[in-house]
């Protein structure tokens, strides 16, 4: 029997995402994906998941109903409240419900992306090989747009055995970057100021980018002309004519022509994404070998 | 400068864009030999892929090779593009696309007067050369094309416009563009066209290709 589940809330932008639309930048398009990936694989093991595409939730979280069948849900990122018809669960987790049950993610204590990942793949058309939804290029998910109450989504294929993967360890202290295209365009002085100063996590943070407040004042008349556009990666720190700076993230413009003092590094972008608004954020140097070794260690 | 070895004069630097990517850069300014520069070594590296890269992206005077870390060390992967920089050209035979615009833009009158010529004239001038396509970038399918002579350069405008359709079509910088989405802009609208760069549902999804050639008609 076909397996159906229907939104009965959804918190702003919450999306569908797997593992992204890579190798399209030549044609102007971002490759999307999960804001958090080591949290969005965590849920998918928690579910045991056949298919690689889930739910990427925001803060306010998102209420759904089992229609139809059954299916095993894991959830993991952040630390969210989930329950399952009014009954409390460990977050990160996952259980299997019938027609008829309700999973209700509300607000938590960290955090800002959550993950519903599904035993069963999420019957929805491929766009360009990638179910991710950009809301910027209006491409994948649920007709390119944001999920919202009332939409109802399907499920086929068979759920693999659900793995109880160790949670992701929670780490702390500066994110790490290496230096950027144009560093050597910002004085020594302010590229010094940068690695010792402390910035904040704005309001103003969604899938393409996140802003930071300068209160230091480390750019303030750091003014740089703009520059020839090049190519853009997530985790790029742009500073605005402003002087404001602003990390990209996965949805982001393929192009740009602000200077670039910096990339966060592939092994903290994670971690930098459920960064709060409010939350202090310094930034260290560190060198491309380092980054590499991180990853490796990572993923071993 | 011709007569010059392309090789010399245009040494690129290769730097690192994050711990995945690498971008070999060919000035630091848009103009046309750099620009060349980098579509000849992007269609080198199509000819000839090199082994743990995943994605090459040409851009304006730049080229991203994103890499995969586990396969290859950045330091092998820029030797391996030194190797491809040094060869001779054989260019492909460029696609040519005839693109034909209603010359109806709302900032075409501003234009043509800010270039001292009449609206007849500038679009004369802005369609007498094929332009090559420099590059896509900022959106889904949105390509830059150029270069146009000296007379024909303007600035962008100081205010963004929050939204332009589809298939707009836009000039500044020397450049001319064209909108393959709804996008925001700070360049001049000149005119429209039905030309769809972009078409989700196709593989590959947009038909115009760095370094093709378009020659822009007047839409009859």
């Amino acid at each position: 029997m076909s397996v159906r589940i229907i939104i009965e809330r959804a918190g702003p932008l919450c999306t569908i995402q797997d593992h992204g639309r890579e190798g399209l930048l030549a044609h102007g398009i971002s490759a999307s994906g999960p804001m958090d990936r080591a949290a969005h694989r965590l849920a998918g093991a928690l579910a045991g998941a056949a298919g690689e595409a889930g739910v990427e939730l925001t803060r306010a979280g998102i209420a759904l109903r089992v229609e139809q069948g059954r299916l095993r849900i894991g959830w993991a990122g952040g630390a969210f409240t989930v329950a399952i018809n009014g009954e409390g669960q460990v977050w990160p987790g996952g259980a299997t419900l019938a027609a008829g049950d309700r999973l209700s993610v509300t607000p938590g204590p960290r955090g800002n992306y959550g993950y519903l990942r599904f035993g069963p793949m999420l019957d929805l058309p491929m766009v360009m090989g990638s179910l991710s939804t950009s809301t910027r290029a209006r491409l994948g998910g649920v007709e390119g747009r944001a999920l919202a109450a009332g939409d109802v989504l399907g499920f086929v294929g068979e759920e693999r055995a659900a793995l109880s993967p160790s949670p992701i360890a929670l780490q702390e202290g500066p994110i790490r970057f290496v230096w950027g295209l144009h560093a050597e365009n910002f004085a020594a002085d302010v590229r010094q100021r940068f690695v010792e100063a402390t910035f904040r996590v704005t309001p103003m943070m969604d899938r393409m980018g996140v802003r930071l407040a300068d209160e230091a004042g480390v750019f303030a008349g750091a003014s740089i002309l703009s520059l020839v556009s090049d190519p853009i990666l997530p985790g790029d720190i742009q500073i605005l004519g402003d002087g404001t700076p602003i990390v990209l993230m996965r949805d982001h413009q393929p192009t740009g022509g602000y200077p670039r003092i910096g990339t966060v590094i592939s092994a903290d972008l994670d971690r930098f994404a459920q960064m709060r608004a409010g939350d202090p954020v310094a930034f260290e140097p560190v060198s491309v070998e380092h980054a590499h070794r991180l990853l490796r260690s990572s993923l071993s | 400068m011709s007569g010059m070895d392309d090789s010399l004069w245009r040494r690129p630097h290769i730097m690192p864009l994050g711990d995945s990517a690498l971008l070999v850069r060919f000035g630091t300014s848009l103009d046309d030999e750099a620009n060349q520069a980098t579509l000849t070594l992007a269609a080198r590296l199509d000819a000839e892929p090199i082994f743990g890269v995943l994605e090459v992206v040409p851009s304006l005077v730049s080229v991203l090779l994103r890499y995969d870390p586990l396969q290859i060390s950045p330091g092998h992967l820029a030797g391996e593009i030194a190797l491809r920089l040094g060869q001779g050209n054989e260019a492909r035979e460029p696609h040519v696309h005839d693109i034909a615009v209603v010359f109806d833009g709302v900032d075409l009158a501003e234009v043509a007067a800010a270039l001292g010529l009449s609206e007849n004239d500038f679009i004369a001038q802005h369609n007498a050369a094929p332009l090559r396509v420099l590059t896509t970038g900022f959106a889904p399918g949105f390509v830059y094309c150029g270069l146009h002579s000296e007379a024909l350069v303007l600035p962008r405008r100081t205010q963004v416009r929050p939204s332009v359709p589809v298939g707009s079509v836009l000039f500044a910088a020397g450049q001319t563009a064209i909108t393959a989405t709804e996008v925001p802009t700070g360049w001049n609208v000149i005119g429209s066209t039905s030309f769809r760069n972009f078409v989700p549902q196709n593989d590959p999804p947009t038909r115009l290709q760095a370094g093709d050639l378009v020659r822009f008609v007047v839409a009859r």
